[in-house]
């Protein structure tokens, strides 16, 4: 199994966010928290139903991340979008901040 | 109105209560002569795939009838309700239970549902507040409520009212 | 165009607060996000990938100047200055904050607008013609039983909670132009032997998963008795129709399983049973005064041809590119129907910023036209132009971007937003679209093709009507890489078809080459002034499969 980094939106602003332990319910993934596979699922269940129940965030769930030296790369094109923005408006999404 | 409490529900093989009970429509098909030979008031509770028609011309001698609903979804029930009311003229207490939201309590209301088992006890006037949130309905249902088509016609009628 | 009355008005303030209500239950943690998502859903507002999307009621398509310029506004305020008109007519701002839904839906309610219905197990919103009261062919305005249609099935009390979603859209003429072949309900108004109106009713057409082409249920339905009939329709289908599994619960699937005959059957008794207890007739002086607002405009008594127009095309070729493609035959002389186009090369289709929505609201009212229609092709339509006026509209939409002459031609193309903002999609689909475009864009080759509808859906939902395309594409995730599937022969018209897969897919490098290899396959092939789409249906797929696959 691969890394796996912990993702939500936010409830009130719809924003995509991701979890870092030391930071919080972060807005960009490199700043989040790259999970062993080991631990995510606890993380999942504890921290992102407490995300949930405390209404900062909906939806939270796992993805898989490949670990480049540094770079940390989703495996899905789908969490490379979420991550940057639509790749059709380059100058909307947290890719244009 | 708050559900009658009188009524017990018992599953398909637990003896009867004392008083007036409320059965599945399967046991009423196979028990029927002595459910309504018991002098009491009956219930029938119907599943959401459950017609009330399957019930047949038994359904006038039912005080009380549950449509559960499995999830909110599913909006069969609101379907049941009205068939009730206008094709098989049934005059007894309709009852919705299962999972229905606050939300809901108006709908059913139209359909004409007297009574709620809520997931969450909800005040009568936390349900007369859902109820009223918009204050009128476009399209005519069994609750005979003015529409505002009929209200339109009221004003063209006496355009000061 | 319709004009709401103290009760709808005060129907959709009271709509928006009570959402209100709901939002802040929510916030507040009254309301878990499974309870919440429904009543959210009824109020049109998803959840995408980036933010909360609001997806905007445009009944039938139509707008008035001062809704369009509403609708740029709030797309400024609220949301990053842009919209995307849907294939439904609508329009969607993806950028959207739950706290100020409340707020936006009171600046809509203000114009006479609203979001209920356009999402949830409900009755959608109702399409139409977008040539309604233009064209020549038309034999009743479609959107007077569209609006009929839109009260009546508002919050319905029985109907609100369906085994899944349903829509309506009504032709008013022979010709269709609102693809209602592929509805859960398609109905065309017609005339029967001895003149009268009625409606020829169809049902259980869908695109998606598994798409179908409806089925007649209803020859003639007497105008007096459509409520009535659709009535029928919809109480079969919330009683019947399955809910255990969420793919196979539209109403396309019910006719499928049962049959047709059986479904009329059922239809006929259960109509049957609703007119002998005499209810559910809308009231002729409720209908008299909804058809009065569909009463066409005064129209000026002017030459059918105009001297201006006539040198304009004569000295701007640009223009004469444009008479040629976005303009069509008005049932008045003297007037004309203009395609607006929101298809520019390179750019997202169906976008338009708010910029160009205030741009259009000022044309519009410069030009003196009371409506602008929504296309379920993803462009716009201005259904009154005088003649005259055109060249000066032209050269004014140029300078908004907004002048592409491609009407109908290979790159007018429909394209859902798919995976650069849709949670359901599994591939994008606007890089797709203006790729193609691009490779497209020289005009004359575009003439040389002809008709060439294109749709692109970026997931199975089918969002972007690939069933129907003459070329339409269907994105798909094959092993985490998005994947293009090709579909020939389709087509959302009178001569309504489902295309068929060609093969296998293409990626992202090679979607647009194989495109041109189709299309190469049917120049080569094509006979007289044969559409592609016609070329298909007389040699079928094999020599576009060889083409693209045998190597």
């Amino acid at each position: 199994m691969m890394p796996q980094v912990l993702t939500a939106n936010r409830l009130s602003v719809g924003e995509v966010v991701y979890w870092n332990a030391a930071r919080g319910w972060v807005a960009y993934m490199h700043d989040a928290e790259i999970l062993p596979d080991d631990k995510a699922e606890a993380v999942l269940k504890d921290i992102g139903a407490r995300g949930v129940q405390e209404r900062q965030v909906v939806n939270p769930y796992l993805f898989d991340v490949r670990v480049d030296g540094s770079t940390v790369v989703p495996v899905k094109t789908r969490e490379a979008i979420r991550a940057a923005g639509p790749s059709a408006r380059r100058d909307l999404g947290k890719q244009a901040d | 109105m708050p559900a009658d409490r009188a009524f017990l529900a018992v599953a398909d093989n637990d003896p009867l209560p004392e008083g007036p009970a409320i059965v599945s429509l399967a046991r009423f098909q196979k028990e029927r002569d002595e459910l309504l030979a018991r002098g009491e008031k009956l219930g029938l509770r119907l599943e959401a795939s459950e017609s009330p028609e399957l019930i047949g011309a038994d359904v006038h001698k039912i005080a009380l009838i549950v449509l559960n609903v499995p999830y909110f979804r599913d909006g069969r029930a609101y379907s049941w309700a009205r068939l009730l009311r206008t094709r098989l003229h049934y005059k007894g207490e309709i009852r919705v239970t299962g999972h229905v939201l606050r939300d809901q309590v108006a709908f059913f209301t139209r359909v004409g549902v007297d009574s709620f088992e809520l997931p969450r006890p909800a005040s009568e006037s936390d349900l007369e507040a859902a109820r009223s949130e918009i204050s009128h309905v476009y399209q005519p249902s069994v609750d005979g409520r003015e529409t505002i088509w009929d209200l339109r016609a009221r004003q063209r009628k006496s355009p000061a009212s | 165009m319709y004009r709401y009355d103290e009760f709808d008005a005060q129907f959709v303030r009271e709509r928006a607060e009570q959402f209100r209500g709901q939002v802040a239950r929510r916030l507040a943690g009254e309301l878990t996000e499974d309870e919440f998502k429904p009543l959210r859903l009824m109020n049109g507002l998803y959840l995408q990938l980036h933010a909360y999307m609001l997806r905007i009621a445009i009944p039938y398509g139509t707008l008035s100047s001062g809704q369009l310029r509403k609708l740029g506004y709030i797309a400024r305020k609220y949301d990053r200055g842009y919209g995307h008109f849907t294939t439904r007519q609508n329009l969607q701002l993806h950028w959207s904050q739950l706290p100020d839904v409340p707020d936006m839906l009171l600046e809509l309610a203000e114009v006479e607008m609203h979001c209920l219905q356009t999402s949830g197990n409900c009755v959608r919103n109702i399409t139409a013609d977008h040539f309604a009261a233009a064209g020549s062919d038309e034999i009743e305005d479609p959107r007077i039983l569209s609006e009929v249609l839109r009260q009546w099935s508002t919050l319905h009390p029985e109907f609100s909670f369906l085994p899944r979603k349903f829509k309506i859209a009504v032709s008013g003429s022979a010709a269709d132009r609102a693809a209602i072949m592929v509805h859960d309900i398609g109905i065309q108004i017609v005339r029967n032997d001895e003149g009268e109106i009625g409606y020829r009713v169809y049902t259980g057409g869908g695109l998606g998963r598994t798409p179908f082409i409806g089925h007649e249920v209803g020859r003639f339905v007497a105008k007096t008795d459509i409520l009535a009939f659709i009535e029928a329709i919809m109480r079969v289908y919330n009683e019947s129709g399955r809910r255990d599994n969420i793919h196979k619960a539209r109403i396309k699937i019910l006719v499928h399983q049962i049959g047709p005959e059986e479904m009329r059957r059922r239809v006929e008794r259960e109509f049957a049973e609703i007119k002998a207890s005499g209810t559910l007739q809308l009231p002729e002086a409720e209908l008299q005064r909804i058809a009065a607002y569909f009463a066409p405009p005064t129209f000026e008594d002017l030459p059918d041809t105009s001297a201006q127009l006539d040198q304009a095309k004569k000295s701007d070729p640009a223009f004469a590119n444009w008479l040629r493609t976005n303009v069509d035959a008005h049932k008045v002389p003297g007037y004309a129907i203009a395609t607006i186009s929101l298809k520019a090369i390179g750019e997202t289709p169906g976008d338009c910023s708010s910029e160009q929505m205030e741009a259009l609201a000022d044309l519009m009212d410069e030009f003196g036209q009371p409506e602008i229609r929504v296309t379920h092709e993803q462009n716009l339509v201005l259904p009154h132009m005088r003649k005259r006026d055109l060249y000066a509209l032209f050269q004014k939409l140029d300078a908004l971007g907004l002048a592409t002459a491609n009407h109908g031609l290979a790159t007018d193309i429909i394209a859902c937003p798919g995976l650069d903002y849709c949670d359901l999609a599994n591939a994008r689909s606007i890089n797709i679209a203006k790729e193609i475009a691009r490779r497209f864009a020289d005009l004359e080759r575009q003439h040389d093709l002809g008709e060439l509808k294109i749709k692109i859906s970026g997931c199975i939902n089918a969002c972007g009507h690939h069933h129907v395309g003459h070329i339409g594409i269907l994105g798909v995730d094959r092993k985490g890489v998005e994947n293009y599937q090709i579909l020939l022969g389709g087509s959302g018209a009178e001569d309504a078809s489902l295309g068929e897969i060609l093969g296998p897919g293409f990626d992202s490098e090679g979607i647009a080459d194989a495109v041109e290899n189709v299309v190469a396959t049917y120049t080569k092939l094509r006979h007289g002034g044969e559409r592609l789409l016609d070329t298909y249906r007389r040699v079928g797929a094999a020599p576009f499969k060889e083409r693209l696959y045998a190597r």
